[in-house]
């Protein structure tokens, strides 16, 4: 009751939010859709990837209908990071209840328009986005920026997804379970040691973390994905798109704007957008046909940026990722042939693997090395849920190729590389990889001094 | 019901009475299902589809005749208005079908009865049945008339018949599993493709863990001999092939799997590539190119159709439930500049595909309209023909083949079975390993078992009620078990089937009939060779009077009529790689087919499984037999 008599209700019933509605005069045409946007004095949409505060003058979530805002839920000091459920009946945000508070994650029930808590903390939890299985996603402020974890939607079962000294924030669901997530590339990197914005996967029990495309560089974020299951994501003063068919990323011609982020694809043929261009100060929401040269303004506000916009409306709901993971306190990974890598030829012939783990100190620290074979592949048993990474050597124990960040596999996780760094595009060979014509005992890198178990559940 | 209760209770109830339950529980869910899903009507009902898998049209005749394998029949339609015209009864199975040089007559390959029916196509029905045993499934004549060539399945090879009079005058070794036969445009040459990899060659100093080898074999049609053997390296399955009209550039359809990699995760094409191979003058030497991208697949390439004027190129994709549409000019140019290994590069198909077509399930056979407008597919599963415009490349008409408007317990749990709609991002699908629902040839490193361990045989689904427990340990108790949780997790790699799809899946492949053995007689009784390998299979003394204990003897545990004690047993064959040496005694059915042998795959042959691997008789006595009498003992085997 408590939290319901703080969640004052919008000036119509819910049940006529729902309803279709239109644009106003100059957007008669527009199709009747329901928005909740952010609208905050300032947005520093890479702030948190910093481990910082996106919005540091506090942030309100409004419902756009009918082309006007008005407050999506108040009785708090500041709201954002919208996202609403698969059948459009509730919606997550980061929530502040007073200005001295942490962010904390809540669900709105867009029907009765009660409020409740579902994660908090002495730091702060943001960027909530609901899974399959009635569990979300969110981020958490740690010591080492935020990081990624899971929970049931009672707040209960909170699990952790990423296991490095850098913060990583979700993104989007795709449709195939994975979660998309901001990071800095390298990974475990942070963006103010030299770090690029970048984008990158991990199934929702924290397995299987890498990279959407190779072709890193460019700053990418603010991704969400369209029915025709390309991601679209944003550069600040460009789009661009993964799709399918390409290993890099490909262009979208959009107008010149600074883009906040996310795109919404209202329509097939039709993006809502947050977006300021020239003179701009501020963000404002914006429609955009693909292949046209201008964008149409739908609202903004004085003095605000307006910025996630989220559809308020039913979706499809991704795929439930089953999880495999054994019960072990290691991983083992296999690499197919450690050769091969989009870097491109290597200057000499590997014959050891190095594992370095980064500590609590942010030190690497060596944990061992294991033969790499005549094919180029090795199989090692690593520490789960720690940021590692390998090193190749020459016969002179000479690094010949070194990850440039830190990557994790889960306690239980096993599974294998195609290459070092081979780039999505490349499948393995059908072949039985010569390490494990030799043995399929894992060498054991993990630092305890034990060998490995073969075998699994 | 649960999955979770359908899961509970197996595990605590014996394997009989659990299989009773289980169709219990798949006839309850039956009827919740009509009762509540009026919009999609099941019925647990035996009903007949037609189950469309080829299409010809007369060059002559304003017909569209069309080949159902369910139904049994072949299906005139007009090829204008796609009525139905009339239905011809022919042998069951029917796989494959074509029309004579003159177009006076069709000749249909039954393939599950060994005959070929021949229809007239002025009397519009079958004048003519001819015995060709081997599982026929394709069956051609050459341009005079004078032969006709029918590819078997079972028997590998290609029979030639007289075409006047169905006198089967000779057999030309094809590779194994050879299945379908395309014709070079001027009908000189016949391309002949197979569904199961060849045996290996190689001597097995590893196991048996070769990268699959099939073979593309061409038959002179004038002289009736192999002119050629076009080899597919890590090919195990092919399918359709089609030629260009000015015959310079054929494509083959196929499944490049990835078994000798441990199947830990299916992005990247972890377990399959779906590509074709390239061959012919605008070719030179073949080239495989991959069909897939990085998130999406052409799961299953079965069909291939090049459009007269030689712009395009068409393929169906069983388990996708598309067809790919390809520039054939930017194909060619991508096979010019890579010959080599293409398959790893999930981004090379970006350089000719250029759209992908959503059509019915289980797409099969293309073929164009005589005008070359439009291109038709066959839908196997369910029922229609869809029509694409090849200027739109859209569909523009689906025709419904009068099938029943319910959807059975059974064609359910078959459009499950055969789709890769519910594996990660659509890779894979039950299919891709049990060809037409039978087994693939190969073996496999599954995860869970540990990278390099476990090494498992794929066996054959058909008659397996009864034979529980499943998995070569012996670890999964019933279908349910096997087909849901297991599969999801280590498998699809992702949400799978609700619990009353997974119970149609199990009462499905429940349900999958065995073939009949070619290796019997037709009045069932056993050959003298047959016999005496009987009598060695059931043997309580040794050749040298020695008594050989119960349990040393093969009937003890390959007993009852399927050849298996459902349970398990150390018999001496497992290996250091594998995690326990006590593995459940597999049935027996059809196990002529089913090469390679023993849990892992190890024997190429059923003679290596005495000769390579039981030096100690803990798998049956059999050291004392000379090699005659262990091929009387395969005789009587295959017999099973």
């Amino acid at each position: 009751m408590t939290l319901l008599s703080r969640a004052l209700s919008v000036s119509v019933p819910t049940s006529l939010v729902l309803l279709v509605c239109g644009f106003g005069v100059e957007s008669a045409h527009q199709p009747a859709i329901q928005v909740i946007v952010t609208a905050a004095p300032v947005y520093l949409p890479l702030a948190a990837v910093r481990g910082g505060e996106r919005f540091p003058k506090g942030a309100q979530l409004m419902l756009v209908r009918d082309h006007l805002t008005t407050p999506l839920i108040e009785g708090f000091t500041a709201t954002a990071d919208a996202n609403v459920s698969f059948d459009g009946k509730k919606c997550l945000l980061s929530v502040k209840e007073i200005a001295s508070d942490k962010w904390s994650v809540w669900e709105f029930n867009l029907d009765d328009r009660s409020v409740r808590k579902v994660i908090s903390g002495d730091t702060d939890v943001i960027r909530p986005l609901y899974l399959p299985g009635d569990r979300l996603v969110y981020s958490r402020y740690t010591t080492h920026g935020f990081q990624m974890e899971t929970a049931k939607l009672d707040g209960s079962g909170a699990l952790p997804l990423t296991y490095m000294s850098a913060s990583a924030l979700p993104e989007t669901v795709l449709a195939d379970g994975r979660i998309l997530f901001q990071a800095g590339f390298p990974l475990g990197t942070d963006l103010d040691h030299g770090a690029v914005p970048e984008l990158f996967l991990v199934y929702s029990d924290g397995s299987g973390v890498e990279s959407y495309r190779c072709d890193h560089g460019t700053p990418r974020w603010g991704g969400v994905q369209l029915a025709s299951g390309d991601v679209v994501f944003t550069h600040g003063s460009k789009l661009a798109r993964f799709t399918s068919p390409l290993a890099t990323e490909a262009p979208i011609a959009a107008p010149r704007a600074e883009y906040a982020g996310a795109v919404v694809e209202a329509e097939s043929d039709r993006w809502l957008m947050s977006a300021r261009s020239g003179n701009d100060l501020h963000y404002s929401l914006k429609w955009w046909k693909p292949g046209m040269p201008l964008m149409e303004n739908i609202i903004s506000r004085d003095g605000e940026d307006l910025v996630q916009p989220v559809l308020l409306a039913p979706r499809s709901r991704p795929n439930h990722h089953p999880t495999a993971l054994h019960k072990w306190d290691y991983a083992n990974v296999l690499a197919l042939d450690a050769r091969q890598s989009r870097d491109g030829a290597m200057k000499g012939t590997p014959v050891t693997v190095r594992l370095e783990e980064l500590d609590t100190n942010g030190n690497a620290l060596t944990l061992g090395a294991a033969p790499v074979e005549s094919d180029g592949s090795f199989f090692v048993k690593v520490p789960g849920d720690r940021p590692i990474r390998f090193t190749l050597l020459d016969e002179k124990g000479a690094a010949i190729r070194k990850e440039h960040g830190w990557f994790w596999m889960r306690n239980g996780e096993q599974r294998y590389c195609v290459g070092c760094h081979a780039g999505p595009e490349h499948a393995p060979e059908n072949r039985v990889p010569a390490v494990l014509l030799r043995t399929t005992t894992p060498a054991d890198l993990t630092g305890s001094g034990q060998s490995a178990v073969p075998g699994g559940q | 019901m649960s999955r979770f209760f359908a899961n509970r209770l197996s595990a605590t109830i014996p394997p009989a009475l659990c299989g009773v339950l289980l169709v219990l529980l798949a006839a309850w869910n039956t009827n919740a299902g009509v009762r509540a899903a009026t919009h999609n009507p099941r019925s647990g009902e035996h009903l007949t589809y037609a189950s469309p898998v080829e299409m010809l049209f007369h060059p002559n005749q304003p017909r569209l005749y069309v080949l159902c394998q369910g139904s049994d029949e072949v299906r005139v339609l007009n090829a204008a208005t796609y009525e139905e015209i009339r239905r011809i009864p022919v042998g069951h199975m029917p796989r494959g079908f074509s029309l004579s040089h003159d177009a006076g007559r069709i000749f249909v390959a039954n393939s599950w009865d060994d005959t070929v029916s021949v229809i007239d196509t002025h009397l519009l029905k079958v004048v003519a049945t001819w015995q060709v045993r081997g599982e026929p499934s394709s069956a051609i004549e050459d341009r005079e008339g004078k032969h006709l060539f029918v590819a078997n399945r079972v028997s590998n090879d290609i029979a030639v018949l007289d075409a006047q009079t169905g006198v089967e005058e000779k057999r030309l070794a094809a590779g194994r599993g050879a299945s379908y036969m395309t014709p070079s445009p001027d009908h000189n040459r016949l391309y002949v493709t197979h569904v199961y990899p060849n045996p290996t060659r190689e001597p097995t100093t590893n196991g048996n863990r070769n990268a699959p080898q099939s073979e593309i074999t061409v038959i002179d049609a004038t002289r009736a001999v192999v002119a050629e053997r076009i080899p597919l390296a890590n090919i195990a399955h092919g399918f359709h092939v089609a030629f260009s009209r000015d015959g310079r550039l054929g494509v083959a359809a196929q499944l490049h799997p990835k078994n000798l990699v441990p199947l830990a995760h299916l992005e990247h094409a972890g377990a399959f590539a779906d590509t074709l191979t390239l061959f012919g003058a605008d070719v030179g030497k073949p080239v495989e190119i991959p069909l897939d991208e990085l998130e999406r697949y052409a799961a299953r390439p079965f069909g291939v159709a090049i459009a007269p004027d030689k712009s395009s190129l068409y393929v169906s994709s069983g388990g996708s439930e598309i067809v790919t549409v390809m520039n054939v000019p930017r194909m060619l140019a991508f096979a010019h500049t890579h010959s080599g290994p293409n398959v790893q590069n999930l981004a090379a198909s970006a350089r000719y595909v250029t759209t992908r077509i959503p059509v019915g399930r289980d797409p099969r056979g293309l073929t164009f309209t005589l005008d070359g407008s439009k291109l038709l597919v066959a839908n196997r599963l369910d029922d229609t023909i869809s029509v694409i415009d090849v200027h739109t490349k859209r569909v523009i008409k689906t025709v419904l083949l009068n099938s029943p408007a319910q959807i059975s317990v059974l064609r359910h749990g078959e459009q499950t079975f055969y789709t890769a709609r519910y594996s990660f991002q659509g890779q894979i699908g039950c299919a891709n390993c049990h060809i037409d629902s039978t087994f693939d040839g190969l073996t496999w490193d599954l995860e869970p078992d540990g990278f390099g361990r476990d090494i498992v045989d794929n066996r054959l689904l058909e008659d397996i009620r009864g034979t529980e427990p499943y998995k070569w340990n012996g670890g999964n108790p019933n279908l349910p078990t096997e087909c849901g949780a297991r599969t999801e997790m280590y498998f699809w790699r992702s949400e799978t089937y609700d619990d009353l799809t997974l119970t149609d899946l199990v009462v499905y492949v429940r349900s999958l009939p065995l073939r009949p053995n070619r290796w019997r007689q037709p009045d069932s009784l056993l050959t003298a060779i047959q016999e005496r390998g009987k009598a060695l299979f059931s043997r309580p003394t040794d050749k040298f009077g020695k008594p050989i204990s119960e349990a040393n003897r093969c009937n003890y545990c390959h007993s009852g009529a399927k050849g298996t004690s459902q349970k398990s047993f150390d018999v001496g064959t497992g290996k250091a790689t594998d995690n326990s040496g006590v593995l459940d005694t597999p049935q027996l059915a059809n196990i002529a087919l089913t090469a390679p042998y023993l849990h892992d795959g190890s024997a190429r042959t059923l003679e290596e499984i005495w000769t390579v691997f039981n030096s100690e008789d803990k798998h049956g006595r059999t050291n004392d037999l000379t090699k005659d009498e262990l091929n009387d003992l395969i005789e009587y085997l295959r017999t099973r």
